[in-house]
């Protein structure tokens, strides 16, 4: 049986075009590729500095 | 693929070969993220939009440069109805790579027509207007709204489902399950959906369901069991039996509700239907008959007005063509006429036509001659009353010396209507009355006689005369 207060609690006002630019600069760009460069560049810093 | 540390293309290698950056994990991060591209694609291509909208987002975040994902998100999310956020996607896509990109077109695309910008605008503020009305709890207003964006985007699914929650809380089901097959034509997979859809058809085929826990329960019913000292005694009951009493029950009280319902609600309103009914045709046909009562009096009108008509132009025509009429009457003057041009001495002849135009003695109405009937009446007797007098008083003269009063007497009244001078003829008139015995004729002849011919021998006579009447009365 399908509950109407908690299934309202699901829908969410839509974004409308004035709140559009807002929500496109808010928006988290990082990719798990973006991680990763990091993981390596890190990896590769640590290895350096134990070689020196 | 481009290597992420120098920007050259990779090879088949898990190195760049240009600066030697290890890239494997990299290359496998950037498979998975076309893969999912590409699953994302074949759920779109099958309208499993939801699923796509899954897929593509993954994809994404696993690779942010993969245009592709990014692109058909956006398409993805504008085919559902979520305008802005496939224009985010789009305008993220178009920074991302801002030329030879697809986003552009779209942009371009919803950009250059404004209205459509603002009518999309609009949806999503309606949109969200009723969601506001659902949770102030006015549910009402919140349907009419959503009625609205549903009419302006019809692809809405988010508007569709919240449309269909809340036919199902006001347990509308039909109208609801209507809602979610609409949304099932734009998002096949839509998890939501397919939730809601498998309870508005629970709800709209309950008698299977209802059936299958009836029987359970009239399957536990059947037996009664109860413990007699350490033993469970189960004593099946005659199922048969029962039911066939409940039956006859149940048709029993459906006929008597049945009646019930025949009684009080539909007859009375059968009923004044029928007085209605009557009603409007009383109505109807006094209207007719009230109408068709002014048609007779008008008619009615018009026969008394034609009917006036017709006396006045009856007694007009009479008065031309009657035996006493002017047509005559002229006849009779032209005949007259016609007799003394063909023989000035035959005053018979003449006499006879002029009689012919004497007026009645009934006393109807002198009819009114023309004046040119008139001036020829008035000299043809100039030229022949001389002739006419002394014809008329010697016929009446001779039938008064024959004792003859009665024809004396229209003759001596001629004689003296052409020659008012003689006063024989008034006086001989004035004795064939008296002989006659009309006492008040002879009376009024003798005063005449006395007034238009005094100090004569006749109007001594008729002195006297009038004085042997007066003393025998």
């Amino acid at each position: 049986m399908i509950d109407f207060e908690e299934e309202l609690k699901k829908f969410h006002p839509s974004l409308e075009v004035e709140d559009a630019a807002e929500a496109i600069y808010g928006q988290d760009l990082t990719d798990v590729a973006d991680i990763l460069i990091q993981m390596v560049e890190k990896a590769k810093e640590k290895t350096e500095t134990e070689e020196e | 693929m481009i290597c992420y540390n120098c920007g050259c293309r990779l090879s088949e290698q898990d190195f760049c070969t240009g600066c030697g950056a290890d890239v494997s994990l990299y290359k496998k991060v950037i498979y998975l993220s076309n893969r999912l591209y590409n699953d994302g694609l074949d759920k779109a291509s099958v309208r499993d939009l939801s699923g796509a909208i899954a897929s593509l987002k993954e994809s994404i975040k696993l690779n942010k440069n993969n245009i592709d994902a990014r692109n058909l998100l956006g398409l993805v999310y504008f085919e559902m109805g979520e305008a802005v956020s496939a224009l985010g996607e789009w305008v993220i896509s178009q920074n991302l790579r801002p030329k030879k990109n697809i986003a552009n077109d779209y942009i371009d695309m919803i950009q250059k027509n404004q209205a459509r910008l603002d009518g999309i605008n609009q949806t999503i503020k309606k949109y969200n207007q009723a969601l506001a009305y659902c949770w102030q709890d006015s549910q009402d207003l919140a349907v009419i709204q959503l009625k609205k964006v549903l009419s302006n985007n019809p692809k809405y699914v988010r508007a569709h489902q919240l449309l269909a929650l809340l036919y199902m809380n006001t347990e509308e089901w039909e109208k609801a399950r209507r809602e979610l097959q609409k949304c099932e034509q734009i998002d096949t997979g839509n998890t939501t959906t397919q939730r809601y859809l498998k309870e508005v058809t629970h709800m709209l085929t309950p008698e299977e369901n209802q059936k299958g826990s009836t029987k359970k329960k009239a399957s536990s019913d059947e037996i009664i069991r109860y413990q007699s000292g350490n033993e469970t005694i189960i004593q099946p009951v005659n199922a048969a039996e029962k039911k066939g009493v409940s039956s006859l029950l149940n048709l029993g009280i459906g006929l008597v509700i049945g009646i019930g319902i025949a009684c009080f609600l539909i007859l009375p309103a059968r009923i004044q239907k029928a007085k209605a009914d009557i009603n409007n045709d009383l109505r109807a046909v006094s209207e007719q008959s009230d109408a068709k009562t002014a048609t007779i009096d008008e008619q009615e009108q018009k026969i008394k007005s034609l009917t006036d008509e017709n006396t006045q132009l009856t007694s007009q025509l009479a008065a031309l063509e009657g035996t006493d009429g002017a047509l005559q009457a002229t006849d009779g003057l032209m005949m007259a006429v016609n007799a003394y041009l063909t023989d000035p001495e035959d005053i018979e002849t003449i006499a006879g036509y002029m009689e012919a135009m004497e007026p009645d003695e009934n006393g109807e109405e002198e009819v009114k001659h023309s004046n040119s009937y008139e001036t020829l009446r008035k000299q043809f007797l100039t030229l022949v009353s001389e002739k006419l007098a002394a014809y008329y008083y010697g016929l009446g003269n001779d039938s008064y010396r024959n004792g003859d009063y009665e024809a004396a007497i229209p003759n001596l009244q001629r004689a003296f209507t052409y020659d008012n001078t003689n006063a024989d003829a008034l006086f001989y008139l004035g004795n064939c009355y008296r002989e006659n015995g009309d006492d008040d004729k002879a009376k009024e002849i003798y005063a005449q006689v006395m007034d238009d011919f005094p100090g004569t021998d006749r109007a001594s006579r008729s002195e006297t005369y009038l004085a042997e009447i007066n003393n025998q009365n």
